[in-house]
Parts: structure tokens; sequence; C-alpha cells
């Protein structure tokens, strides 16, 4: 194991919430004349967090962890702040600062409010980290609303010309979603309650006896809170117009980790929890992943702005981890987790390079682009990087994800004799190598664009180039080596018995 | 000694990859003497593990040595390897394809002197691309071959785009060089995802992608022979793709738009003969069921017509160089399936003289593999001469040529006699022994007469090959100067001219290794359920060959038919009397006009991505804005009480509305505590 190199810090888990917190306290701090530092105090405390994260990675038990401390304690309730790391969640902890450290670091430039601008990623980052190492469920649940406040503000201070519209849409959409999924948080500590006292850790309700019935129940108001997240077609409509409006950095933040809130929340608590509700459910899980795959995949051939292209990309690429899940095996729900991985870098790429294109050349309308290869060619080298790592070229680390998934649910069709539904996975392939291909060929190649003025036309600056470069390695890094990402993931999906 | 350093073959090239992509813009010529030297050593490394391979009696017993490392796991039990596979294939393919990609990258430094900066690009990815074609040849199992696979899919789309922005030639080449670098990738991802399709089949029956544990008699009698076929099918929609046969043929031609050594490369060393390559590596499976087989067969032998037809009356040179690939590679899988349909029957019926006669046509298409590397690089390499030289690919143009660039002339000549079959050039002696192994498939089995149809297309198809070849040369190098041949400033330089002059000897002479027990060295463990056969590795026939094609009738058939369309080619486009114009109505006829829209395949193919791609796209932004958008706006609007909610949104009253939602919160939070309060009271 390369990873295990036993490093221990105390409360590590903690530092990685309180490090971001007080960043963005500090940040927020640098208003007025020191506005311009703002940057570098942003800088420094995400990536002391990011640092702490990938520490994280080098513990002993290949990052597992654990932190509890009780917090609320009243007659028939426990709340407890209880921190728990494991394969499932150590990647995303990993992703989220990192990502976090990357965009800071692409947004050097930003020039208006920086001090608000920082100090709202750095509480996403806050809010992010909880989500995923939280194991109490009231934890949880807030540290979910966490994250939206930062983006909602990023949205509505921060983005294009229709931005209220898009927060607001936003907010309400996946606020509806978290009130339904808070239901059935409540269904599950009342139910599982005993000797009197609810509590609110995920181990005690895991240790809760659940009836069938109340296992399906529960699991639809829990999938339909995670499924809107994720996003799920038909209630992804929130997604589009979120990432068209955001600036770069929210919608890097916002499809690289936040997404994956949503599919974290179906295998940390849907599956955990209700397995039997799962089982029930599985045609449901499968069906919505494949219909998300096909779906967003002809939606962004349709599309004319870059950036919505990559958006309704997301959503294809996150039904493909909906369908890993879906599977309900070990394999599917591994390969899930590494698309959910994959994704979250590859999708952080295509994002920064459609935040450049807006930001360097004015438009992301692709038609009125072409032949920008010639002008700026490090722009087209990561957008074509992007690009072929997105549609899942072997070697890059998203090909490993979808051949895993795809062929989970081989397993899975091939015993039920349904075998034909591969098709529409295997179209997808082929519909999303189209899409990219020809947003290529119209922005990149071909004559010199003649319709918009190229004159101040530049290409990456260099903090754009070290972000976007940082990521390139990472996806030729897991691209080559897989195993490097399933080992931690393999225990976690190990263990998960029930299935 | 030297096997173990198989993976240096692809590896030397991928450091090249990287070293030029880093450093090649400090190095002389853009990075040309890096590449150079790195597919060098890989030829030398190549020369000694095929060396020691061939020689040592330790690997004669199984026929290949392998070794590999554990590369990932997948849960349930499938662990997926990385290591080498060293048999006689692929010591073939890893000889040929490095030694030609040696000399394309020579040439290449004559050819693209003049490109200025974009050289560094050039040489970093034709390394990666001889990477892919090389970690191919010696990969141990489906997936590692899948990736270097895919990974010379991504070097095709990057290199035959070259030129697909600031081209030299304006901006509709430009426009032109992108359109076919997408349609390229995109018509051979179609045969990728069918490959995949392919590889889960094998996957989930195996329970390994390892070629000893797939290619075990055990193994394969243990799996459904349904989900055998099916593989195999998927499989070779792969190898439709990339080998670019029917139906999805179409985008080599228009991948032209690349330097021509990149054609050259596409052609002869890489790319198209991983389809080959593939087919001869499956030949276990694939013999399994006579009908996959024969699909193969049939699929090659229309290719091998179609594509002859429509070089017959294009005028870009170019292009009849890569209708003849096709055409050739037809052949290819034609030999290769009529050599497996006697082995999948002889599997059946345990006839040992049967397997024997198949293993006839698995040495005929590989024979013919390497002759093809061997003249259509030397081809390529001499249109890009031309090229250079005259700076046009039209033909018409062309013409005279012989005099001011005799090196190139003559080269090219060789070339042409070798493809056209001319008696004892090496394309005779392979394409006699396809023909031969089509006319014997066409004696056993139900569906042997579908053979006889198909021999006869090939044998038409020579015919054509050889007319136009020849119309091509006599266009080119013969006649009166046309309007490009006159600014043409002589012959290329020798960096150019020294790769023709030792390919033209392998296309010349490498056709006698049959003769000298080429058959012997190759070979391919088949196995049926109560036979156990090794396909080829015999006893090398050696000169009984010589009693076997010229004993024949059908030989002498082949032969006149050759003279004969060299003759009218002659008379056409050379001596000029006959008037080619007579024979499709001036160009009017129905025929000619089918072929100069290469049988409505490109309009075929847009109309199929345009409506079931685009169309259907559309259709679903509609609804997703209209319908389901629609829905949640309406909905919202219904709340929120007709509109003011997203109206006030717009208009900006939003700070106030920001913090009313903060403040939503906020509520949210203190009626949960509440709540929790009370209930939590209650239990």
């Amino acid at each position: 194991m390369i990873y295990d190199l036993q490093i221990e810090i105390p409360y590590l888990l903690t530092l990685l919430l309180v490090v971001p917190l007080v960043g963005a306290v500090a940040t927020a701090a640098m208003g007025g004349k020191r506005e311009r530092y703002a940057k570098y105090v942003a800088g420094a405390f995400s990536a002391a967090t990011m640092l702490l994260a990938t520490v994280l990675l080098f513990t002993k038990d290949m990052g597992v962890y654990d932190e509890s401390y009780s917090w609320i304690e009243s007659a028939g309730l426990r709340m407890s702040y209880i921190l728990h790391v494991d394969g499932l969640s150590v990647l995303m902890v990993f992703l989220s600062g990192l990502l976090v450290f990357l965009v800071t670091l692409f947004s050097s430039r930003e020039g208006d409010r920086p001090n608000c601008f920082f100090a709202l990623l750095l509480a996403m980052e806050v809010g992010l980290m909880g989500v995923y190492m939280s194991a109490d469920y009231f934890l949880f649940y807030i540290m979910w609303e966490v994250t939206l406040i930062p983006m909602f503000f990023m949205i509505s201070w921060y983005g294009g010309p229709r931005r209220h519209y898009a927060a607001i849409k936003f907010f309400i959409y996946t606020h509806v979603a978290s009130v339904v999924m808070l239901i059935g948080i409540f269904a599950l500590v009342f139910q599982s309650a005993s000797g009197g006292v609810a509590d609110f850790s995920f181990q005690a309700v895991l240790n809760g006896q659940f009836s069938d019935t109340f296992q399906a129940m529960v699991f639809l108001l829990l999938f339909f809170g995670f499924a809107v997240k994720m996003p799920a077609v038909p209630f992804h409509t929130w997604l589009p117009d979120a990432h068209t409006e955001a600036p770069t950095a929210g919608s890097v933040l916002l499809a690289g980790v936040m997404l994956k809130m949503g599919s974290y929340g179906i295998i940390r608590i849907c599956l955990e929890a209700l397995p039997q509700g799962a089982e029930h459910w599985q045609w449901l899980i499968i069906a919505t992943g494949l219909v998300a795959i096909v779906y967003g995949a002809y939606a962004c051939i349709a599309q004319r702005d870059l950036k919505k292209m990559v958006a309704f990309s997301s959503i294809s690429h996150m039904g493909m981890v909906m369908l890993g899940i879906g599977c309900l095996s070990e394999a599917g729900i591994q390969m899930g987790i590494f698309q959910m991985f994959a994704h979250g870098l590859i999708t952080a790429v295509l994002f920064m390079v459609c935040g450049l294109a807006g930001h360097n050349i004015g438009t992301r309308e692709i038609p009125l682009l072409g032949g920008l290869a010639s002008k700026m060619p490090l722009f087209a080298f990561f957008m074509m990087f992007g690009f072929m790592a997105s549609l899942g070229l072997p070697s890059l680390v998203g090909f490993w994800a979808e051949f895993g998934i795809i062929f989970s649910f081989y397993e899975y069709a091939s015993s039920n004799g349904m075998l034909w539904l591969i098709a529409f996975c295997l179209i997808a392939l082929l519909l999303t190598a189209g899409y990219y291909l020809w947003a290529m060929q119209r922005t990149l190649f071909g004559r010199l664009t003649s319709k918009i003025d190229l004159s101040h036309v530049h290409d990456i600056s260099r903090p754009e180039a070290a972000a976007l470069g940082i990521l390139c390695l990472l996806i030729i890094a897991f691209g080559f080596w897989p195993q490097a990402a399933f080992d931690f993931i393999e225990p976690y999906v190990g263990s998960l018995g029930a299935i | 000694m030297f096997v173990e350093y198989t993976w240096l073959v692809p590896l030397l090239p991928m450091i090249c990859f990287v070293a030029v992509g880093l450093i090649g813009k400090r190095t002389p010529e853009g990075g040309a003497y890096l590449a150079i030297a790195g597919a060098a050593a890989s030829c030398v490394i190549s020369v000694l593990v095929a060396y020691e391979f061939f020689t040592s009696a330790a690997y004669h017993d199984p026929g290949y040595v392998t070794a590999e490392i554990e590369w990932f796991k997948i849960p349930g039990g499938f662990t997926l390897h990385f290591g080498y596979y060293i048999d006689s294939l692929a010591c073939l393919m890893m000889l040929f394809a490095s030694f030609i990609s040696t000399l394309i990258f020579v040439y290449s430094k004559g050819y693209m002197h003049e490109q200025g900066a974009k050289k560094r690009r050039y040489y970093a990815e034709v390394s990666l691309f001889l990477t892919g074609m090389l970690g191919l040849a010696v990969s141990s199992n489906f997936l590692e071959m899948f990736v270097f696979w895919e990974i010379m899919g991504l070097c095709s789309y990057l290199l035959i785009g070259f030129w697909s922005f600031s081209h030299p030639e304006g901006d509709d080449a430009a426009d032109n060089a992108a359109s076919a670098a997408k349609k390229a990738f995109l018509v051979t991802r179609l045969g990728d995802v069918c490959l995949m399709a392919g590889l889960f089949v094998v996957l989930y029956s195996f329970g390994s992608l390892d070629y000893v544990r797939v290619f075990d008699a055990a193994a394969i009698h243990a799996v459904d022979q349904d989900m055998l076929v099916l593989g195999s099918l998927l499989i070779f929609g792969g190898v439709i793709g990339k080998s670019a046969q029917f139906p999805l043929l179409d985008w080599l031609p228009d991948a032209m738009a690349g330097p021509t050594t990149v054609s050259a490369l596409i052609h002869a060393a890489t790319m198209v003969k991983a389809g080959v390559y593939l087919v001869a590596r499956c030949y276990p499976l694939f013999a399994q069921a006579s009908e996959v087989m024969l699909f193969v067969g049939i699929i090659g032998g229309v290719t091998a017509f179609f594509a002859a037809t429509m070089a017959l009356n294009n005028m870009n040179i170019k292009r009849v160089l890569a209708y003849s690939t096709l055409s050739q590679l037809g052949y290819m899988f034609l030999a290769l399936g009529a050599g497996g349909y006697l082995i999948a029957l002889g599997i059946e019926t345990g006839d040992h003289h049967l397997i024997a006669a198949g293993a006839a046509g698995y040495v005929a298409g590989c024979l013919h593999m390497a002759n093809h590397a061997f003249f259509k690089a030397l081809l390529f390499l001499c249109s890009g001469s031309v090229i250079h030289a005259v700076g046009t690919e039209d033909m018409r143009k062309m013409g005279g040529l012989h005099r001011k660039m005799k090196i190139t002339s003559v080269t090219m000549l060789i070339g042409s006699l070798s493809i056209a079959g001319f008696p004892f050039f090496s394309g005779f002696w392979s394409k006699e022994l396809v023909l031969e192994t089509v006319m014997h498939a066409s004696d056993y089995g139900a569906e042997g007469y579908l053979f006889t149809i198909l021999w006869l297309l090939a044998v038409v198809t020579a015919f054509m090959t050889a007319f136009y070849m020849f119309r091509m040369w006599f266009m080119t190098f013969s006649g009166k100067p046309g309007h490009a041949s006159e600014h043409c400033h002589g012959e290329s330089p020798a960096s150019m001219t020294a790769p023709l002059a030792i390919l033209s000897a392998f296309a010349i002479g490498f056709g006698f290794t049959i003769l000298f027990g080429f058959d012997a060295l190759l070979s391919i463990g088949v196995e049926g359920p109560h036979h156990q056969f090794t396909v080829g590795a015999g006893e090398a026939k050696g000169f009984e060959y010589l009693s076997d094609i010229f004993g024949s009738a059908y030989t002498y058939l082949t032969i006149a038919l050759v003279l004969g369309a060299i003759g009218i080619a002659h008379l056409m486009y050379n001596k000029r009397s006959v008037d080619a114009g007579r024979f499709n109505g001036g160009g009017e006829s129905f025929v000619y006009k089918a072929l100069t829209k290469r049988w409505w395949f490109p309009q075929l193919y847009d109309q199929i991505s345009w409506k079931l791609g685009y169309g259907v796209a559309r259709g679903v932004d509609f609804i997703d804005r209209q319908v389901v958008d629609g829905t949640v706006n309406g909905l919202s609007n219904a709340v929120a009480g007709g509109g003011e909610l997203i109206g006030k949104a717009q208009t900006g009253d939003v700070r106030s509305y920001t913090w009313a939602v903060v403040a939503g919160v906020v509520l949210l939070f203190a009626l949960m505590l509440a709540l929790f309060y009370f209930i939590g009271g209650g239990i």
C-alpha cells in the first residue's frame, strides 16, 4: 500500500472544518483597502485545507478516521458531533479540498469584492467537508443546508445576466428537495429510537429495525431528495440554469463536488440504512440512471452555449453514477464511487475551460466561435484534454469508471435477461463522443471566426494554466493507475454487507 | 534475455512523445531526431525480441511468451492485468510497424521541413501514434489492447486534423480537415463502442480478458456458445470501424486531409492494420463458429470490391491510394475469413486437412498484411514526394513527371506493380494465396457457395486494382506535363528518397519469404472440443508453394487479367489511343456519378447523424425547455402567485429577497429544533 504512511494528526477531521471556517471569516474581513490581499489569505487557508485533506489519504487504515463528541442531549433526543471518514468519503474530502484550492488559484483575477468571493468559496468548503464527514443526521442536515447558502450568493452576486432567476431557482428547487429528505431523516431517526431516546447518529439508525414497507416508503423520500441534487431527469432543470449563470469557481464546485452530495447521500443513507428499500426500488434507480445518461447526452448535442452543454454532460455522467449504484453489486457501487471522483476531476477542467471561453473570448456561444486553436493554443489543449477525458478516452480516469459501471450493469442485465438495456449505455457513449467532437470542430478548428472581435483575445494566464495542469496530471495519474483510488473504495464497498 | 525487455518497445516512443512535447522546440527540426531515434530504438529491440523468440527452442512449445502484473481489480473476481504477450503474430506486427514508422519518420524530416513551429506537434503526435500501435501489438490482454487501440484513435484524430486550423491553403481546407478528423473519430468510435461491448461479453463469459485465459480450450468450451458468437461479432464490429470496412469505410478517404506521411502511417504501419491484427489475434475465438468467419469473409470481399470501384475514376492521387488500402484490407479479411471458415469446419468435423487448408488462409492474410505495409508505405511516400514537388494532389494537373523525378517514378512503379499483383512482386504471392484459400473454402460447408461469389468479386477486384494503379501511374508520370508539373522543382531530398529505395526493396522481395519459411514462423493455437490444433508452425511448405500457385489454372487467369488491366490503362492514359470517356458516357453515366459520389456513403452518414443525432437532440431540447422546465416554472409561479416570485427576482429587488431566503433557513432551523424538543420530550 503506497498510502500507508501512518501519519497521525490529532483532531484532523475537525481541523478540516475549522481551517476553512476561520479562513472564510478572515477572508471576509479583508474588505476595503486590503481587498487585493484577500486572495492570498484565501489561498493560504485553502492550501492548508487541501494539505490536510491530502494527509488524510496517508493516515492509518486508508483514511478511515473517527471523531465523536456528544453535543445536544435532551430528554429523548441525542445529537452528536460525530465525524467519520471512510472509503466512500475520503476521496470526496480530498476532492473538495483540492477543488477549492484550485478554484481559488484559478480565480485569482477576480476583482469584484474579492474578499466576499473567496470567503464564499471557503464557506462552501466548510459545508462540503461537513456533509462528507458527518456521521450524525442532524449535523449532516445542517451541513447540507450550509452548502446551499454560499452557492446561492455566489450565483446571485457574481453570476451572469439572469443570475437572480438562476439563484432562486437553484435555492428553492434544492431546498424543497432537502425538506423532503429531512422528513425521511426524521422518519428514520424516530423509527429507530430505542429506550425512549432518538439518537441522530448514523450508527444508531443502522442498528434500527425497519419493516420492508417502511423501508420502501422512506427510501423514496430520501431518494427524491438526493436525486434532485445529483440531478436526475426530470428534476434537473435547475442545474443548466445555475451553471450558465454561476461564475466559473461556483460552477466548478457545484459540478465537481456538490452534485456528488446527491450520490453520496444515496449510498451513505439510502443504501446503508435501507438495504431492502434499495432492493425494492432497484428498477427505479436503474431507470433514473439510464434515462439521465441518454437524455443528458442528447440534450448536449442541441446546446449552443458551451457551458450549458457541459452542464448537461454532467447530468449524463452523474446518470452513470446512478446506474452503477443501481446495480447494487460491489462492482457497481465501487465504480459508481470512482465515477464520482473521476467526474469531479474532469468536470472541473471542463468548467474552467468554459469559464475561460466566456472570460477571455467574451462569448460561449458555439456558433460564434471557430478556429481558436490558432489564437489560443493552451486553451485549445486543455479543452481538448478535458473533452477527451470526459468522453472516456482509455488511459484517462473517466474511462475506467465508465467501463466498470457499464460492465457491472452488463452483469446485472445479463443475469436478469435484459441485455438489450446495454444498448442505451453504448448509444450514450457514441453520443458523448459526438457532441464533444462536434463542439471542438466548431470552436477550436476550421476557419478563424469573424463573427466576434478577436483583437483582445488572449490565451490562458499562468495561475489558470497551473490549476488546469494539476487537474490534468491527476486525470492521467489515476487513469494509468485506477487501483490507487480503488484501494480506498474496495474495503468500504466490501463492508457494505447488506448488498 | 531480450524478451524480458519487450515493454521497452512501446515505452521508447512514449518517452519520445513526452520529450518532444516538452522540449521539442529546443531541439533541431522540432524533435524530428528524437522521434526517429525512438522509433529506431524500438525497431532494434523488436528485432532482438523477435530474433530470440524465433530462435530459442524454449518458446516453441506453447508458441508464446507472456508476463504480466496486476493492474486493478473489479469486485466479483475480475482481475485485470498489464503485460506483454509475444507470439509470432506480435513479432510480425511490431517488426513491420516499428521498421516502417522509422522510415516514415526519416522521410518526414524532409517532408515536414517547412512546417515551422508545427513540427513539434507533428513529431510528438506521430510518436504517440507509434506507441499505440506497438503497445497494441505486444499487449497481453484485450483491455490493454483496447487502451492502445483508442490511443491510436486519438492520434489519428489529431493527425488527420493536423491542418484543421491555420491551414496553409486557406480556410476551406482547414474546415475540411476539421470535418474529416471528426468523421474519422466518430465513425471509428461507432466500431469502438461495439468492441467495448464485445469486451464486456468476453469478460463476463470468461471472467478474464487475458489472452492466455481466454484462448484456452477448456475456457472456450465452458462458455455459452451463443455469447461467444455475439462477442466475436461485436469485436469484429470494432474491426470494421478501425479498418474502415463496409459499411464504415467512408472515413478513410476523407482522412487524406492530413499530411501524406500521416496517411502512410495510418495505412501502412498503424491504425487500419490494428483491425487485421485483432481478427488474427482472435482466431481462436472466431474460429469456433463458421458463421462468424463467413461474416468476416463477406465483409472483406464486399469491401474489396466496393472500394476498388471508387478508385476507378478518382482524380486525387491520395484518394486513389486510400481506396486501394480499403480494397487490400478487404483481401486480408477475406483471406482470414475463408481460412477461419475452413478451420471452423475442421474443428466441427475433426478433419486435419481442413485445418491445414485454413492455416494457409491465416498465413495468406498475415503475409498480405505485411506486404501491404511495405508497398502501401512506399506508394504513399512516393505520392508525398510528388505532392511535395508539384504542390497539388490533382492528377489532371500532373503528368510527365518521370523525367523530373526519376527515383520517385521508378519506386512508385515498383509499388504499383506490387499492389497490382504483377508476378514475382511481393503482392503477387500473397494475393494468389488469398484467392487460393477462398477458392478452397468454396468447396466446403453449406455456405461454401458464398465463397465462390466472393472469389469472383476478388478476381474482378484484382483486375480493377491493376487498372486504377496504372491509371494513376500513367496520369502522374507519363505523357505531357500538366499544369502543375511545369513548376516541379525536381527530385525530393535524400532523406525522402532513401526510405523510398529501402521500401522498394521490400515491395519487391518480401513476398519471397513465403518460399523460405514464413508460414512456419507464423503460428497460432486454435483449440477444438476434442482436438487441439496449432495453426501454422508446421513444416514450412517452401517451394511447394510454387507448384501450388503455378499448378493452378486460376493463377494464369488472374495474371492475364492483371496484364490486361495494365494494357488498358496504358492505352487510355499513356498512349491515349482509347478515350476513357467512351465507357462512362463522358462522365454522365449513372455508374460514373455513383462512383464520384462514393456510392452515396457520405450522404448516408450525414443523414443518419443529422436525423438520429441532431434531430432527436432538438426534440429532447424542446421537451426539456418547454415541458420539463415549463412545468417547474409553472408550478413555482402558481405557488408564488402569478409569477411574482420570478418577476421580483428578475426586476432586481434581490438583496432583500436573498436575506429573506436566509431568514427562511434560520427559521426552518428554529422550527426544527422546536420540533425536536416537543417530539423528543414526547418519546
